[in-house]
């Protein structure tokens, strides 16, 4: 693998006592689509959320463009989990992008007509810029997650790490997320997403990694999406795995749904 | 005259209340102001022990240390011992104000500190202590206090907007592009550790906490951007600290009490009126 764009080496993050990510270990590569999938409580936010800084590892590291993260900042942009946020706080879709410009500008400083022009074709970007002035408390969820990833935009970055981007949004969002991926990937980006359908999971992504606390496999799709692997990740939950399997089986029906 | 001094001092807490009070009540932590109010006792009686008097400087730094370092217990037991922040609040300050208590009561026989002072203030009085502002002008210390401190909440705030809204709205996403939060969040305390300090020794524990949650609360049912969230609150504030001056003047009782009174009636009616509203849309968009 030439140029790993993220490295985990002997990574650990306890909430308390209890592991939440247990002695991890891979390399990512550029300029790729890659989905980072396990069961519920596995582990897969608390890995970006370690990655990008926000909680401390307890022993091990992560490094990114083979750097401290504080030297490539500018680089990355992270999309929460939406249900993060309140949704009822009194601000506007473009003030909520407008945050992507924070960091560039200063936060001492007023936003330029450049970084106007920025906010603006980022919510274009997702087809929002006709609910610029609308308050975030009047959005849907599909609509919530666009500009969230219109923030993201906005920042300019390389490298985008998005936190179940699909997760609850509506149909027509979820195909104009994975449109823009697609687009963002054919200009060099590098993609990183926490994501749960195991069916879609295929069609969506180049590489994978698979996590229960513990890595279960990391690697191209066709390699690490197999039977085996997805027993070993998931274990119990039996019903879910043998329909995959099956699909898998059946080579000739594509796995993409509908 | 009097009157007038007492009606801008309570319009002087109104605003530096609101201010703060409008980021508190975003970051769900309102009561910190309470925390602060209560916590202050412990520096107070070392601010007295230390400086051996009761004159308004050294009791005030005291009083504002020992509010930054309840807002130090609290973050450290939230962060360190994972208690909900709600749960830290209770016992840190439960804790401070009890040693407080206990300290005051056994060697501090003189210090000049008095418990219902401490709750319910002595707004009535301001006029007691004039100093000059020029030849022909006088204007109460405590009022005079309260103004430099508006000066400089409002610099403060209008300086660190950017950095104040993204740490409220979106924490996690403001470390990730490198924000300091920790820095944000002890620039906001500073700030609601001083209004507090300044506020309660002129209005008392209560009203301070009726101006930090009841205006904000209500200029939220209102607006939905945070600059207009924040104006419009210090304008509630004002509004009540006047009505509710007058009110007490018309029933002859406690001015605090009164104008806590009144923040909690308007919430009520704008609470009413806007469920109203709202429901109209609901009916609509559905």
């Amino acid at each position: 693998m030439t140029d790993p764009i993220i490295e985990a080496h002997n990574l650990t993050v306890l909430y308390g006592r209890k592991p939440a990510i247990w002695n991890v270990d891979f390399k990512l590569p550029e300029k790729q689509v890659i989905g980072i999938m396990g069961p519920n409580g596995s582990g897969k936010s608390t890995l970006l959320k370690t990655i990008m800084g926000i909680i401390p590892p307890s022993t091990g590291y992560t490094k990114v463009y083979n750097q401290e993260l504080d030297r490539v900042r500018d680089k990355i942009s992270y999309v929460p989990q939406r249900q993060e946020i309140d949704w009822d706080f009194p601000a506007s879709v473009w003030d909520i992008v407008a945050m992507g410009r924070f960091h560039k500008r200063g936060l001492f400083k007023r936003l330029t007509s450049e970084d106007n022009d920025i906010i603006s074709d980022s919510l274009q970007k997702v087809n929002m810029l006709g609910y610029a002035k609308r308050q975030i408390s009047q959005l849907s969820g599909g609509q919530q997650q666009r500009i969230f990833l219109a923030r993201a935009i906005a920042q300019q970055g390389d490298l985008f790490l998005m936190d179940e981007p699909f997760a609850g949004v509506d149909i027509a969002t979820e195909e104009m997320i994975i449109a823009l991926l697609k687009e963002m990937k054919s200009q060099g980006k590098t993609l990183i997403i926490v994501h749960h359908d195991l069916h879609t999971a295929q069609s969506y992504f180049d590489h994978l990694v698979l996590m229960n606390t513990r890595l279960v496999a990391c690697g191209k799709i066709a390699d690490v999406f197999t039977d085996q692997v997805l027993t070993d990740t998931y274990g119990g939950k039996l019903t879910t795995i043998s329909k995959i399997s099956q699909e898998l089986e059946n080579k000739e029906f594509p796995i993409r749904h509908k | 005259m009097n009157d007038l001094y007492i009606i801008i001092t309570a319009c002087l807490v109104a605003i530096n209340c609101a201010i703060v009070g409008s980021f508190l009540v975003m970051r769900k932590m309102v009561m910190i102001g309470d925390a602060i109010s209560h916590a202050v006792l412990p520096g107070i009686f070392f601010a007295y022990l230390l400086s051996g008097s009761t004159s308004s400087l050294p009791i005030l730094i005291g009083a504002a240390a020992s509010g930054i370092f309840a807002t130090i217990l609290i973050e450290w037991f939230t962060q360190k011992a994972r208690l909900q922040s709600d749960a830290s609040i209770g016992v840190s300050y439960t804790l401070l104000f009890a040693i407080g208590i206990i300290l005051i009561s056994k060697f501090g026989e003189n210090a000049d500190i008095d418990q219902q002072c401490v709750l319910y203030g002595e707004l009535e009085y301001v006029w007691l202590w004039l100093v000059p502002i020029g030849n022909h002008f006088f204007i109460p210390q405590q009022t005079l206090i309260l103004l430099s401190l508006t000066l400089i909440i409002i610099t403060g705030v209008m300086i660190g907007f950017k950095g104040l809204f993204i740490t409220t709205f979106d924490p996690n996403f403001a470390i990730s592009t490198g924000v300091a939060i920790g820095f944000w969040h002890y620039f906001l305390m500073g700030g609601v550790s001083l209004t507090t300090v300044v506020s309660f020794e002129s209005v008392g524990a209560i009203l301070v906490v009726a101006f930090l949650s009841g205006p904000p609360a209500i200029a939220y049912l209102l607006t939905e951007n945070l600059k207009k969230m924040i104006i419009l609150s210090c304008f509630f504030g004002i509004l009540c600290a006047i009505i509710g001056f007058y009110t007490a003047k018309l029933f002859d009782v406690s001015i605090a009490g009164a104008i806590s009174t009144i923040i909690g009636l308007v919430f009520t009616v704008v609470f009413i009126i806007s469920t109203q509203k709202k429901s109209k849309i609901d009916v609509i968009s559905y």
